[in-house]
């Protein structure tokens, strides 16, 4: 069984963040028989991750996300886009996750806006903070502005999510990077080794 | 000789008071550490550990000169640190300073190395932050060796060369003082720890326990590696904190605008959910003696547990008060962790323990090799 959790930064309820999760949600399980998936909302635990970002830990619910976010084998993230970027409340969650959380990891990405002038947000703010995570991320971005949710007679929307939610299923399938986080504590490292031999400078 | 040792640390900030709206002046918040010191003494704890900081609004810069001002004015209690900075002080002069206070204390002292958390000390004092545990590692290593060596010939990558050095004064009856090493994230600083079979100290204030499990887990192993013992036998200390009045409802109400305001959690979490996640109890003295006794359960029977009570702006008057309380359910503490302490578990290390067990190791030593000459001895008589 797959694991896929959908992070979805949306603020109000309901909110089309939180529908265009679950259209990629749903288009990536037709894709994929084998898949279980998980939506994590930050709007409810904004004030955990307050919390995380003052003390440094994780209370309990948050850990709980975190824990899942780290496990899942692909993640699905859909923000809203403020201001020509992700909110605060995205981007705090992505910091009080480790520094190699997501390492290898495939993850789509995917925003909503309330002007198709914020579509490149995906390529010009998502991508390189994604990258910066060293992710795995899959070439589709998927961007919904309010016209797109409208029935102008196209389902473009609709193609753009089945092509990324595919591709995440497609990359999921395969061997990905071969990397992922360690807790592992490395007793071979340069370091290590000079402090049980201390005479070698 | 006590089997586990309690007592206080401080940081030393200098934080408004947010209830009185006062501040405490530099000269009234030392004048005040050494008020609190000499309380520890007469409450009947055994430490007291004193932080290290070159930024305001801390005031402790200078840890040996005021700890040998409190060890003046003590008789049992013994002065410790948490931390120094091992990192950005030199090692040549840690050695000496301490090795001073070692010998005006008569040997109620030992030390707690730390790499600090200001990055901009390393600046300061010319040193590259992003070296901190290689800086760690050189330092410790040379002052170990300018401890336990009379003559050191010594190179390395970050202080001047030594050639025929002797570090003076010498250790107090040849036994250098305990080291602690203090850590709650990096791994290196428990291998150091283990290696030279040092004590391994976690803050355990600020954070949920699982945060330091699995470090002082990955220390007793080590312990053991190296050969100084079983796991449960390596030495371990731990922090704490916590407000306290007879009635628990007392104790949160008057800490709670303390918590609020505090530099390192107010404005965040609330007090309730502080206390439910982290070791630090508001209540009453029954509810503070068992979330304490607990942390054995989770660390292991262990031989050194500080408390952190000066903080967040609460006035003298109060924490002396707190200091009161806590020396009331003292014997309490005392009892019931030796209550379930197993036999193997060694006592929390004093200097007087440390020259008898050298003075021990000595004569075995000497016995060993008058047994080895007996044969000879034999054959040319």
């Amino acid at each position: 069984m797959t694991r896929i959790v959908a992070i979805s930064a949306g603020l109000s309820d309901p909110s089309t963040t939180r529908m265009l999760a679950d259209r990629l949600v749903e288009s990536a399980q037709q894709q994929s028989g084998d898949v279980s998936v998980e939506v994590v909302s930050l709007r409810e635990l904004a004030h955990e991750i307050t919390d995380a970002t003052l003390t440094g830990f994780a209370p309990p619910r948050l850990q709980d996300a975190i824990d899942k976010v780290v496990a899942a084998d692909g993640l699905i993230a859909v923000t809203p886009i403020f201001k020509a970027s992700y909110p605060g409340l995205f981007k705090s969650f992505i910091d009080v996750l480790e520094a190699d959380s997501l390492i290898g990891k495939p993850v789509l990405l995917a925003a909503t806006g309330g002007t198709a002038r914020h579509s490149l947000a995906i390529d010009h703010a998502l991508r390189p903070l994604f990258a910066y995570l060293q992710a795995l991320v899959v070439p589709t971005g998927v961007f919904a502005s309010p016209h797109d949710w409208g029935t102008d007679g196209t389902n473009a929307l609709g193609q753009r999510i089945d092509r990324a939610a595919g591709e995440l299923v497609s990359l999921l399938k395969g061997a990905g990077t071969g990397r992922a986080p360690s807790d592992d504590i490395d007793l071979f490292s340069d370091t290590f080794l000079s402090i049980s031999r201390p005479s070698v400078p | 000789m006590t089997s586990m040792q309690f007592g206080l640390f401080t940081v030393g900030d200098v934080t408004p008071d947010p209830v009185n709206k006062t501040i405490q002046t530099e000269h009234e918040r030392i004048k005040n550490t050494i008020t609190i010191a000499k309380k520890a003494e007469e409450i009947g704890l055994d430490v007291f550990a004193t932080g290290e900081h070159h930024n305001p609004p801390f005031v402790p810069s200078s840890p040996t000169t005021t700890l040998a001002y409190i060890a003046a004015q003590t008789e049992k209690l013994i002065l410790s640190t948490s931390t120094t900075l091992i990192t950005t002080n030199d090692p040549v002069k840690l050695a000496e300073d301490y090795a001073t206070l070692q010998h005006l204390a008569d040997g109620r002292m030992d030390l707690m190395l730390g790499r600090g958390n200001t990055a901009p000390v390393y600046p300061w004092f010319g040193y590259d932050g992003s070296k901190a545990v290689e800086l760690t590692i050189e330092h410790y290593q040379l002052l170990r060796r300018l401890w336990d060596e009379e003559v050191v010939d010594w190179e390395g990558q970050f202080r001047t060369p030594l050639q025929g050095f002797t570090a003076t004064p010498r250790p107090l009856d040849g036994v250098p003082p305990f080291v602690w090493h203090g850590s709650i994230r990096t791994p290196e600083v428990a291998e150091l720890a283990a290696f030279y079979g040092d004590g391994y100290f976690a803050n355990n204030i600020f954070w949920p326990k699982e945060h330091y499990i699995r470090l002082i887990n990955f220390y007793r192993q080590r312990y053991q590696h190296y050969g100084h013992g079983e796991p449960e036998q390596a030495i371990v200390g731990l922090g704490g904190q916590f407000f306290i009045r007879k009635n628990s409802q007392d104790a949160i109400n008057e800490f709670r605008p303390y918590f609020d305001n505090a530099p390192v959690y107010g404005h965040g979490p609330s007090l309730e959910d502080f206390t439910a996640q982290t070791p630090l109890t508001v209540g009453s003295p029954q509810e503070f003696v068992e979330k304490t006794l607990a942390f054995a359960d989770y660390f292991g029977d262990y031989q050194r547990q500080l408390f952190l009570v000066d903080h967040a702006g609460l006035p003298i008057k109060i924490v002396l008060e707190q200091l009161d309380l806590l020396g009331e359910v003292l014997p309490t503490l005392r009892a019931e962790f030796d209550a379930r302490r197993p036999a193997n578990v060694p006592d929390a290390p004093t200097h007087a323990a440390r020259v008898a067990a050298r003075n021990a190791a000595t004569e075995a030593a000497v016995e060993t090799d008058s047994s080895l000459l007996e044969p000879v001895e034999r054959t040319s008589v």
